[in-house]
């Protein structure tokens, strides 16, 4: 790992993207590469294999969603898409289609690094029990189903277990409300986000400091929620 | 279609024949001048001839008068001519059976006569009346299908319907706040608050009101009924109506159309309010749309530039240091341009534009619009020719240089670079002339239409941000604020380019202008 710097794929349309985000990139100890439309990003894809990618949705030679199923046919590594807040559906159907998380324009260059990094770590082969995490005064340990806070435990009901579990196993990525619904209650119930927002209310209130204003269960408004650790 | 009542829904008829005192005295007037010359003649007249001499009058009475005169003079002719003439003489009475045969046919031929020809001639003149109602309804209808507001339709009814004889008419129609004054006699700009409640109240219901007389007579109102309801109220003056003209019965056909073109009116004026607000929310839409769109990629690049800056500046080389610094700058200037832009379309479309004018040499203009266009030129040469010697026009030299330059932009933005691009600025008769031409791909005709419109883009398929497709409509909205026109040529040679032309009107000076 030592020699190998992580190649980053960017796809946009916008030189003035590349124009910052290169040297961001490099400065952040990757390897660029610049693809300017989908056709040129595919290709890309195909022959360098990069350990993730950005891209834009907006591109003007196809769809973004269209590159999205496309890339994926061929790689499994990362994907981060860049949007538009107003476009909810598009991320979330950007997401459903294998997206790992999105960042909306305009951007901060660190929150788009925290994004990236948050998304390479979730490895392809991550099938082992997943390890305990700490967050602030949190201890989860999805194996042994504990939880536990300011060292005292936490009861948690198996649902809410199941709803936070799946929220640290994705390690700082966004989570659908239908990706939630469905490994959770079942495909059955994957329009009910309702359930989504009692569940999420429970475990504010056992678990966060300030359940009003939540610092690990994030609301991605219109998309679904986030784990964070710190 | 309550409201109706039978008489109008007879429509304009043949009017009766009433009873005209002028008419039959005249017809008595020619039985006295027959029996003056038959005195007059004397015995030397033969009986036949007698006879002949009272049927005149008749016959004259019958084609001058109409029926009733007619049967009026048949009577009084066969009266005198037994009084006078028949033996005993100044007695009714007749002696000899032969003169009572001609007595009796004299009076059947003079009534026959006298009602064939009476008859006709009522017919004839029925006739007329009638083609002269039904001229007067053509002439209101085209008059009602061509007034557009409901203001017109309203002052045409009332002044057809006072041309046709009904005295003072009033049209009220609803607004805001319930009924208005729509239409009148000249100098009558408000109802009495009791004839104004008669109308209130004929709206309301439908049957029609009479208002309490005051001093210049009371009215009645009617409702106008449209194909959708009531659409207003007509009002005409108690004893106003006249009954010689034709309006009895031209008036209720005439308030039909009135109340049909009324109606019309409205409809056509809620479909321009109805789209006049579509425009207006497709404005905002695009507004909107245009916000997120356009303004989404130079912030993008600020505050990406800005916190990789901030970030990771150490790590930076200074001149990428100073390439992100150059592109928050760019990138400022073009939101700054695009905020320019939103502010003077609301200005133009607020219609708050006020061009200070004054004398000016449009090369000046042109000349420094060139020069800000600066560095978006981006390779592209620019052939300038302008005429050595140019009027001044009085215009608004900060508005045309605008304008000027958005051209200008959106020449740049749509050509190769390389290409070159043309400005001009000569002089016809009337205008002074700027003309910008460049090498693009040319605007098809169909874009060609709409190329002033708002936010108009020729490629909208790419996120990449060229402007917010304002920049020709807020050249156009400039241009014709300061009285100037713009057009726009494509292609111009080869299938390629296009080019725009601003026409600035010459003043004529006057000879305070040159003081």
């Amino acid at each position: 790992m030592s020699a190998h710097r992580p190649r980053i794929l960017v796809i946009d349309d916008e030189p003035q993207i590349h124009r910052f985000l290169t040297p961001a990139l490099e400065a952040a100890g990757f390897e660029p590469i610049r693809a300017d439309n989908a056709a040129a990003g595919l290709k890309e894809l195909a022959r360098r294999a990069p350990d993730a990618v950005v891209l834009d949705l907006g591109l003007p030679d196809m769809d973004g969603k269209e590159a999205l199923a496309r890339a994926r046919s061929f790689y499994e590594g990362p994907v981060v898409i860049l949007s538009a807040r107003h476009r909810e559906m598009e991320k979330i159907d950007a997401l459903d289609l294998g997206a790992d998380d999105y960042v909306e324009k305009p951007f901060g260059v660190g929150e788009l690094l925290a994004r990236l990094r948050a998304a390479m770590r979730r490895g392809p082969h991550l099938e082992s029990p997943p390890a305990a995490v700490v967050a602030g005064d949190l201890e989860i340990d999805p194996g042994m189903r504990v939880v536990r806070r300011g060292g005292e435990r936490v009861r948690l009901s198996p649902k809410e277990f199941e709803l936070l579990a799946r929220l640290v196993e994705a390690g700082g990525r966004v989570v659908t409300h239908r990706q939630l619904l469905t490994t959770v209650w079942g495909p059955a119930h994957e329009a009910d986000v309702q359930y989504l927002r009692v569940f999420v209310g429970q475990l504010r209130q056992k678990l966060e400091t300030d359940p009003a204003r939540p610092r690990h269960i994030v609301t991605e408004a219109g998309v679904g929620y986030r784990f964070l650790a710190d | 279609m309550t409201n109706v009542s039978s008489e109008s829904a007879a429509g304009p008829r043949v009017p009766r024949t009433r009873l005209r005192p002028g008419a039959h005295a005249a017809a008595l007037a020619l039985v006295g001048a027959a029996w003056l010359a038959a005195t007059a003649a004397g015995e030397g007249l033969g009986g036949a001839n007698l006879v002949m001499l009272f049927l005149a009058p008749v016959l004259v009475s019958a084609v001058a008068f109409g029926l009733g005169p007619a049967l009026l003079a048949a009577t009084a002719a066969a009266i005198t001519y037994n009084f006078f003439f028949i033996e005993p003489r100044l007695t009714f009475l007749i002696a000899q059976p032969g003169d009572l045969v001609t007595f009796f046919m004299f009076f059947a031929v003079a009534l026959a006569t006298g009602w064939l020809a009476g008859r006709e001639r009522d017919q004839a003149s029925a006739a007329r009346r009638h083609a002269a109602a039904v001229g007067a309804l053509l002439e209101s209808s085209r008059a009602l299908a061509a007034a557009t507001t409901a203001e017109e339709v309203a002052r045409v009814l009332a002044e057809h319907a006072t041309a046709a004889g009904a005295g003072a008419v009033v049209v009220l129609a609803p607004g805001a706040d319930g009924l208005r004054l729509k239409a009148g006699p000249e100098g009558l700009d408000r109802l009495a608050a009791s004839a104004f409640e008669a109308a209130e109240r004929a709206f309301a219901t439908g049957e029609t009101q009479t208002s309490e007389a005051d001093a210049g007579g009371g009215w009645r109102f009617e409702a106008l009924v449209g194909a959708a309801g009531r659409v207003g109220v007509v009002g005409i003056r108690h004893g106003g109506l006249d009954r010689q003209a034709p309006a009895g019965d031209l008036l209720p056909a005439l308030i039909r159309q009135g109340a049909v073109a009324l109606e019309r009116a409205r409809l056509s004026t809620a479909a321009a309010d109805n789209q006049a607000l579509r425009r207006a929310d497709e404005l905002r839409s695009a507004l909107l749309n245009s916000i997120s769109h356009d303004f989404r990629t130079p912030l993008s690049t600020v505050l990406g530039s800005a916190t990789t800056l901030l970030e990771y500046g150490d790590e930076l080389k200074p001149s990428i240091r100073r390439d992100l610094l150059d592109s928050i700058r760019e990138e400022a200037q073009r939101l700054n341009r695009y905020v320019g832009d939103l502010l003077d379309m609301a200005r133009l479309e607020a219609g708050a534009l006020k061009p200070r004018k004054a004398w000016t040499d449009v090369r000046e203009a042109a000349a420094s619009a060139l020069e800000r266009l600066g560095e978006r030129r981006a390779g592209r040469k620019v052939k300038v020719d302008f005429a050595r010697d140019l009027s001044r026009v009085r215009l608004d030299r900060t508005l045309l240089e605008q304008a000027i330059l958005n051209i200008l932009e959106n020449a740049a933005a749509y050509s190769p670079a390389g290409s070159r691009i043309e400005l001009s600025a000569h002089e016809d008769a009337a205008n002074v002339v700027v003309s910008i031409e460049d090498e693009g791909p040319g605007i098809s005709r169909e874009a060609l239409a709409d190329v002033f419109d708002k936010f108009r883009r020729l490629d909208r398929s790419t996120d990449r941000g060229e402007g917010l497709g304002l920049g020709l409509s807020i050249a156009k909205g400039f241009v014709e604020a300061m009285g100037g026109r713009i057009a726009a040529t494509s292609p111009v040679a080869a299938g390629k380019g296009t080019r725009f032309v601003i026409s600035l009107p010459k003043v004529v000076r006057s000879p305070k202008d040159l003081l």
